[in-house]
């Protein structure tokens, strides 16, 4: 190995370890719950406010669209992890329960009525992954997360369908999901089809939630040498009860991707091409539009690294109505024999964050445009110094200033009430000036074999700008400490105790939200059988914390406790 | 230092790539060295559940009874799942008689060395409770038990195995159990007597 080399993976080395304690999420696509490494609000399952201190400009992580994102779920204008459709890889049986914690048990006897906590809901899943039989695999998995429920939004959310609207109970859980299918893999071909059956609550631009069940959704993949599919129908039922309302969704997606240097990764340049669409035929009452009820999106990648220590990204893609651009350079400069200083830069730069989003939202006789006139554009530079002091001990310091003009934004004309919720009137608009961040990050890391990954994370951040016309200002700073303990290869602790400062919701509602700065902690414990390949988990998350509203006519947000049982065949 | 570089490397790539939870099936020296399930037993245990703190309050003491698995995990500590029953009285005046509650546990136990044959356990446990009534009164003080009612909790325990005859064994536990309920936390004591017969 070359000295540079030898700097560039230990810098991977340190980086690996800055990595958030491995606290397992509740649901896979929920794993934004225990990071406080930045602002992530949590308002449902199905939606949540996701920006890492450091990414620079004022939207989330889950508004943008990128080509890793491709075979995410499209909620309203989001890209979600949740509800995965992603089989799971091993070949296994898992089960998942937990609830959130609170009920009354035997305190009902000695508690009034009026002092009662109000109800708290479970979660649940249950899955397989059979072993190859000639390539030839099923699956199955049902998984449903009834927290973030139990506000007196309940009844809100219960005078808009006519059923109980899950799988399992009666908690109108904010995504309940199930689906089956079998695939086939070898060493050509990875392909599959699933079909399954959900009932989710979409959070929109008006504030509302509303429920689509997709009945069915069938979703077939295919990789194939260098090219890559996904073709998904989904049928997507709507209902109002309380405005004896009922619409009907039939959507065609998909993407195919083609991947000129797959498995080359030596190349000094690879490229990617491919295209992702939609075509929606809507009937009935329907919440959302899409203009001309098509989406065609072409897109380009390209990583290139011409010299050893030079690294360029270029993400682009374009269409008849946006185009999107997203680069960034990485220069790496060895310093001492263990230290590495990066400069980067970064730019995003476009009409629309996520292209392939409907672009109407309909609410009480208005039409909201979720499309603005103009363009954004994003620009960052960076400094990362990253240095293994030893064979134990590390750190890293990354610092950024970014600029941000033409940024995403609400503008709001009216607020109207609708029970409990406050939801709003206006269309997506842009903020013309420029907004501008000063970013610093400190990373500590310590670790002994396997016994300890040890990381200690501070973070700043400051932002001049339109502040009042922000949908989200976010938290400056945060501390976090995190540890991942492996006894014996089979005892498993990871835990995370961390503290996040204020955010502040500014367009959602008359006045703003603001979500208190607070400390949490979240644990897991795991027992690992290595010659069974069984492992049992209990995993606590949010303690410490008090208990809030995250998002504008979100759910709170509270302690839970979970356990997952899992065997390998 | 290459070796952890290798190993952190590959944790970096795992993290990038969604790690196979159950990759440590593939780690020959932990399969090795894994002595899990080289011992294996089955108990029956009985005693009394004693309420604590505001508890007292609400409910009586009560019998119970259960099953359990004992299982070597380490040399020195065993794991153990159990699964127990009992019918809780109120105290108050509620409109039924009682309540149904089976218990889950899953721990570890540690045999002390310096003390023999003490034992010290730990876990989490989960209870699940439904009222003995016909009638459902939401409303009524008792009313969220007639639905299904599930808490979770954890519990520490010790144990004392004094009795011991060829694959037999038996003696004395006494627990303390925590459910994370509001209010309040509820707190229980059992105390009671184990059987236990190995089978490998």
């Amino acid at each position: 190995m070359n000295s540079f080399v030898k700097k560039i993976v230990s810098v991977l080395a340190v980086a690996t370890c800055s990595t958030f304690a491995s606290v397992d999420a509740e649901m896979e696509g929920m794993e934004v719950v225990s990071r406080d490494d930045g602002t992530f609000l949590i308002g449902s399952p199905t939606f949540y406010f996701d920006r890492a201190l450091g990414a620079g400009g004022i939207h989330s992580e889950s508004e943008l669209w990128t080509p890793r994102k491709l075979r995410y779920r499209l909620l309203f204008n989001r890209m979600s992890v949740l509800p995965s459709w992603d089989p799971i890889e091993t070949p296994s049986m898992w089960m998942k329960t937990g609830n959130e914690l609170g009920d009354l048990i035997y305190q009902d006897f000695i508690t009034d009525k009026d002092d009662r906590p109000v109800n708290r809901t479970p979660i649940l899943e249950l899955g397989v992954r059979t072993p190859l039989f000639h390539g030839f695999w099923g699956t199955f998995r049902l998984f449903q997360d009834d927290h973030y429920t139990f506000r007196s939004a309940y009844t809100y959310r219960n005078n808009w369908v006519d059923d109980k609207f899950a799988f399992f109970g009666e908690n109108l859980p904010m995504f309940s999901s199930a689906y089956g299918g079998f695939g086939f893999t070898n060493d050509f071909i990875n392909a599959s089809v699933l079909a399954g059956m959900e009932y989710i609550w979409i959070f929109t631009e008006s504030s509302r939630w509303f429920p689509v069940r997709y009945k069915p959704r069938i979703e077939t993949r295919a990789e194939v040498g260098n090219f890559s599919a996904t073709l998904v129908y989904e049928n997507a039922e709507y209902q109002n009860k309380r405005k004896k309302e009922s619409g009907e969704r039939l959507e065609v997606n998909g993407s195919i991707v083609y991947d000129c240097c797959k498995n080359h990764e030596q190349n000094i340049m690879q490229l990617s091409t491919g295209l992702m669409f939609r075509v929606v035929d809507d009937e009935g009452d329907v919440y959302t539009g899409l203009k001309s009820n098509r989406v065609v999106w072409p897109f380009l990648e390209m990583h290139s690294r011409p010299m050893n220590r030079l690294k360029f990204d270029v993400t682009f893609g374009i269409n008849n109505r946006d185009w999107l651009v997203q680069d960034s350079v990485e220069y790496g400069i060895p310093i001492f024999n263990k230290m590495n200083i990066t400069l980067g830069a970064k730019n995003i730069a476009g009409t629309r964050l996520n292209p392939i989003a409907d672009t109407y939202e309909y609410f009480d006789g208005d039409t909201i445009s979720l499309t603005a006139k103009g363009h954004m554009n994003l620009l960052q530079g960076f400094v990362r110094i990253d240095d293994t002091l030893s064979n134990f001990l590390g750190f890293g310091i990354r610092g950024s200033f970014w600029a941000e003009q033409g940024a995403e934004t609400f503008e709001t004309k009216e607020f109207v009430k609708d029970g409990i919720y406050t939801l709003r009137h206006g269309n997506v608009a842009r903020i013309n000036s420029w907004i501008k961040g000063v970013t610093g990050e400190f990373r500590l890391n310590l670790w002994y074999k396997e016994l300890l990954k040890f990381t200690a994370l501070a973070g700043f951040e400051r932002i001049d700008g339109d502040e009042k016309r922000f949908e989200v200002n976010p938290s400056e700073f945060f501390v976090a400490f995190n540890a991942d303990w492996l006894i014996k290869k089979s005892f498993r602790i990871s835990h995370s105790l961390r503290y996040r400062s204020d955010a502040e919701w500014n367009l959602r509602s008359v006045d703003p939200l603001v979500v208190k700065g607070d400390w949490y902690w979240d644990a897991t414990f795991e027992q690992r059988f290595p010659k069974y390949g069984i492992s049992l988990a209990g995993t606590i998350i949010q303690a410490l914390g008090k208990e809030v509203v995250e998002t504008p006519n979100g759910e709170y947000s509270r302690v839970r406790f979970f356990c997952t049982a899992k065997k390998a065949f | 230092m290459k070796k952890l570089i290798s190993i952190l490397t590959f944790g970096l790539i795992s993290f990038l790539h969604a790690e196979d939870p159950l990759q440590f099936r593939n780690d020959s020296l932990a399969v090795k060295n894994d002595i899990s399930f080289s011992h294996l037993s089955v108990f029956l245990e009985g005693g009394e559940i004693y309420p604590m703190g505001d508890l007292m309050d609400a409910v009586e003491s009560s019998l119970y009874g259960g099953i359990g698995v004992r299982y070597t995990y380490w040399e020195n500590v065993d794991g153990i799942v159990m699964f127990q029953y009992t019918y809780i009285k109120p105290k108050t005046d509620i409109y039924y008689d009682g309540v149904y509650q089976f218990m889950g546990r899953v721990g570890a136990d540690w045999k002390w060395p310096l003390i023999h044959p003490v034992v010290l356990g730990a876990g989490f446990t989960c209870s699940w409770t439904r009222a003995d009534a016909e009638q459902f009164y939401y409303e009524k003080r008792g009313g969220t038990l007639t639905d299904n009612e599930t808490e979770f909790g954890w519990y520490a325990r010790i144990s004392l195995p004094v009795f011991k005859y060829k694959k037999f064994s038996a003696g004395f536990h006494v627990l303390w159990e925590q459910l994370w309920t509001l209010p309040k936390r509820s707190n229980m004591l059992y105390a009671g007597i184990t059987l236990e017969r190995s089978l490998w």
